[in-house]
């Protein structure tokens, strides 16, 4: 009805596509649908994760004669767009894209905002409205989505008229992609898409805006008294986080701890931005992180965080947190800043600037006597907890079998994609990260269900690279239908679901700290390789030890998408194990 | 509890008032005033928020993430003695035939304040005063019936030497002044 009505009079105007123009032909006036597919082109965006709807179909409309230059997939349910759409965005380091109808199509796409706003993943998520006269009046798939999405997105604006798409989406993506990244959400109603612009379509790229100047240089005292603690530290500690990986300054942090001689140790997020192998790598940080870095923190004199915001996972009790130790903070957003731990040089910036201007002012040192008290709680690590994990006696697989095998044979240079659980914690803890950028999970929000989506984005990405998914098996049912989108656009991701018929962590927490009381986690879970023949992709179960390097070799060497299904020990823990709320000191090994 | 007052500078678009009220909401301080006017600089809009908290700390904490939104230019927190700030307030207050006779002598000259409206039998009074001389003046009222009471919130400017806008970022910017 909404269409009928607002329609009729500019629909018969509109341009049939883009023709070629002579150059000497006064330029065309185009329709705001068709100024948003030239925006998209002019910023360069080649892949864009949508679903079409009511509200967006003049987008769609015009998408139809840009075909062979936005390469458009369609996904099975929204969600699905946005965690495509970030992994996408985590691999290149450009914004991911996403184009969603109004209503539904809006609110489907609200948990992959949530997680891009805490995970500071670029994304531009275009998302039809109803036309103009009807907003506020709970038209057909109304929902307001601006309100819906204020806190959580970077930045959000409503588009009421085709001239302001140029402008608005040159902010857009400049906002997404500059300083902190982040979504961005674009609300564009219905006659803004169909009506013509007034003048000629003219794209300028955002270079700046008034209100908003994130630092990327950071100033030079801030340097200077950063660098004089790192110089004066005894016993000086990196804790290497995602903003390493965001500024693509893992070479310059690299540079920086061999000339320093200082230990590091990632955040969950920061893991790859430094090679596990690394002498200088003391692991990873954090609730179920290494046990040598978690109780050096506490030994510390000086914390150098870079690039990460000291989350509660990281940080267990604040209260008992780096108390004796000094703390630079290398952080692209001020609010960031003593928000959690207070700062004693607070360095605003981007992560590579900080670093490329710091590495002249420290002076080389190699800290042997402190890197290398590390090395017993790793003995002890090792002994405890990875050598049953990885040569066991049980009769099961156990999922850090899978972690390290995977490990090998692909010597460490794939993208891991997880989702969020034990299998999550177990790849980070056993898969060794050769190369840069190659963890992509959902840390901030944990959003189960992402893993799926976000590894055939982030294969779209990087189509060279191995793209290869960690999957539990309650995650893998939240998001199974994209296997269909997988399969249609012959994206030939990998996924393993490591299956053991729970909601592992949640029934690990409620083994240690609910008395064994184990509500609402057993799964009775579907053939898996089934559903996933149903939707034309090969699969193969693994079911005892024997099988499982042929069962990798055979999914690694497949020609396309595959899923490889390993039941593993149901009731098997993660440890090391921080308990919520307490102290990193208090890690548990058993 | 210490009173704040926060300044914030913005740019004039739909929807800034929701995004910045938000973050208070996420933090759970409590707004105990607010108003919104534009600045001597054309698209320059002015918020003057006032809050109450016991700890200066989380205060800046606030500063830093309203600071972040896209459209803030500018966020700057005082104490009470740091500025100059000032409210207005009406009291309508009813006048029929043989009620007690209102003395605007002592209303003009003891509370600075003046009759804005003469009703048929209720006038409205017009109070200018920081928060203490307004309830100041509601007491001394209170011997009248009083119809209606509103306040307009504070309005402040910073003690400084230059104003708050030449702190904000460089732009060609209209002036009205």
């Amino acid at each position: 009805m909404e269409a009928t009505v607002l329609l009729s009079e500019s629909e018969a105007q509109q341009p049939n596509g883009p023709t070629t123009v002579p150059a000497a032909a006064p330029a065309r006036i185009i329709s705001g649908a068709e100024a948003l597919m030239k925006a998209l082109v002019a910023e360069g965006v080649e892949t864009i994760f949508g679903y079409p709807g009511g509200a967006i179909m003049p987008v769609y409309d015009a998408l139809y004669d840009y075909q062979d230059r936005l390469n458009h997939i369609l996904v099975r349910h929204e969600q699905g767009a946005g965690h495509a759409a970030e992994g996408y965005a985590r691999v290149t380091g450009r914004a991911g894209v996403c184009l969603v109808t109004s209503g539904p199509g809006a609110t489907n796409l609200v948990t992959a905002i949530a997680d891009a706003l805490i995970d500071s993943t670029p994304m531009v998520c275009l998302i039809g409205q109803v036309g103009r006269k009807l907003l506020g009046t709970d038209a057909f798939q109304e929902t307001d989505v601006i309100g819906v999405t204020m806190p959580i997105s970077k930045w959000n604006y409503q588009i009421t008229s085709a001239d302001e798409i140029p402008e608005i989406i040159s902010k857009a993506f400049y906002i997404a992609q500059s300083g902190r990244p982040g979504p961005v959400v674009i609300d564009i109603t219905k006659n803004a898409q169909v009506e013509l612009m007034s003048e000629p379509f003219v794209y300028e790229r955002c270079q700046s805006i008034i209100s908003y100047r994130p630092r990327v240089v950071p100033k030079q005292d801030q340097i200077e008294k950063a660098a004089e603690l790192i110089n004066n530290a005894q016993r000086p500690y990196i804790f290497a986080g995602h903003g390493i990986l965001i500024s693509k300054a893992e070479e310059e942090l690299k540079a920086f701890v061999e000339k320093t001689g200082i230990p590091v140790a990632t955040t969950l997020l920061g893991q790859s931005s430094i090679s596990t192998d690394h002498p200088n790598h003391v692991g990873w940080l954090g609730m179920h992180g290494n046990y040598g870095a978690n109780v050096q923190t506490d030994k510390c004199d000086l914390v150098i965080a870079i690039g990460m915001r000291f989350d509660d996972r990281v940080t267990g009790d604040v209260s008992a947190f780096v108390k004796q130790a000094k703390v630079v903070h290398i952080e692209i957003d001020p609010a960031e800043i003593d928000k959690i731990i207070k700062a004693d040089a607070p360095v605003v910036g981007d992560a590579k600037e900080a670093l490329n201007a710091l590495m002249p002012l420290v002076q080389p040192n190699n800290h042997a006597v402190w890197l290398n008290e590390f090395k017993k709680f790793d003995a002890i690590e090792h002994e405890k907890i990875t050598v049953p994990s990885l040569a066991p006696s049980t009769e099961k697989i156990k999922m850090g079998e899978v972690l390290d095998l995977l490990s090998i044979k692909t010597s460490g240079e794939s993208i891991l994609v997880t989702d969020v659980g034990q299998h999550q914690m177990m790849a980070s803890r056993y898969y060794k990260f050769r190369r840069p950028n190659s963890l992509v999970t959902s840390g901030g929000l944990g959003t189960m269900g992402f893993a799926l989506p976000a590894a055939f984005g982030a294969q779209v990405g990087a189509p060279d690279r191995q793209v290869v998914a960690i999957i539990g098996d309650g995650c893998f049912q939240m998001t199974l239908q994209e296997l269909g989108t997988i399969a249609q656009n012959k994206v030939p991701v990998k996924a393993i679901i490591l299956n053991n018929n729970f909601l592992g962590m949640v029934r690990q927490w409620q083994q240690l700290f609910f008395e064994r009381r184990y509500s609402f986690v057993e799964l009775q879970n579907p053939d898996f390789i089934t559903i996933a023949k149903g939707f034309g992709v090969d699969g193969h179960t693994c079911n005892v030890r024997e099988d499982l390097d042929a069962s990798l070799e055979k999914m690694l060497a497949h020609d396309g998408p595959y899923l490889l299904e390993v039941v593993v020990e149901k009731e098997e823990n993660v440890f090391p194990m921080v308990p919520a709320g307490a102290p990193i000191s208090h890690i548990r090994l058993e | 509890m210490t009173t704040y007052t926060l300044c914030i500078f913005t740019g004039n678009t739909i929807g800034l008032l929701n995004r910045i009220t938000i973050i208070f909401t996420r933090r759970r301080i409590n707004i105990e005033s607010l108003t919104v006017s534009e600045t001597e600089r054309k698209g320059v809009s002015r918020f003057t928020i006032v809050i109450k908290h016991d700890s200066r700390e989380d205060v800046e904490k606030l500063v830093r993430q309203i600071r972040k939104i896209v459209e803030v230019m500018a966020v700057f927190g005082y104490l009470n003695d740091e500025i100059v700030f000032n409210e207005i307030a009406l009291f309508k207050i009813s006048t029929p035939l043989g009620a007690k006779t209102l003395d605007i002598e002592t209303i003009n000259k003891q509370y600075k304040s003046w009759v804005v409206y003469w009703g048929l039998d209720y006038v409205v009074i017009e109070k200018t005063g920081t928060e203490k001389e307004i309830f100041e003046f509601f007491e001394y009222l209170r011997q009248h019936e009083i119809l209606e009471f509103v306040r307009s919130g504070r309005v402040a400017v910073g003690k400084t030497e230059k104003g708050l806008v030449e702190y904000l970022p460089e732009a060609e910017w209209e002036y009205y002044l």
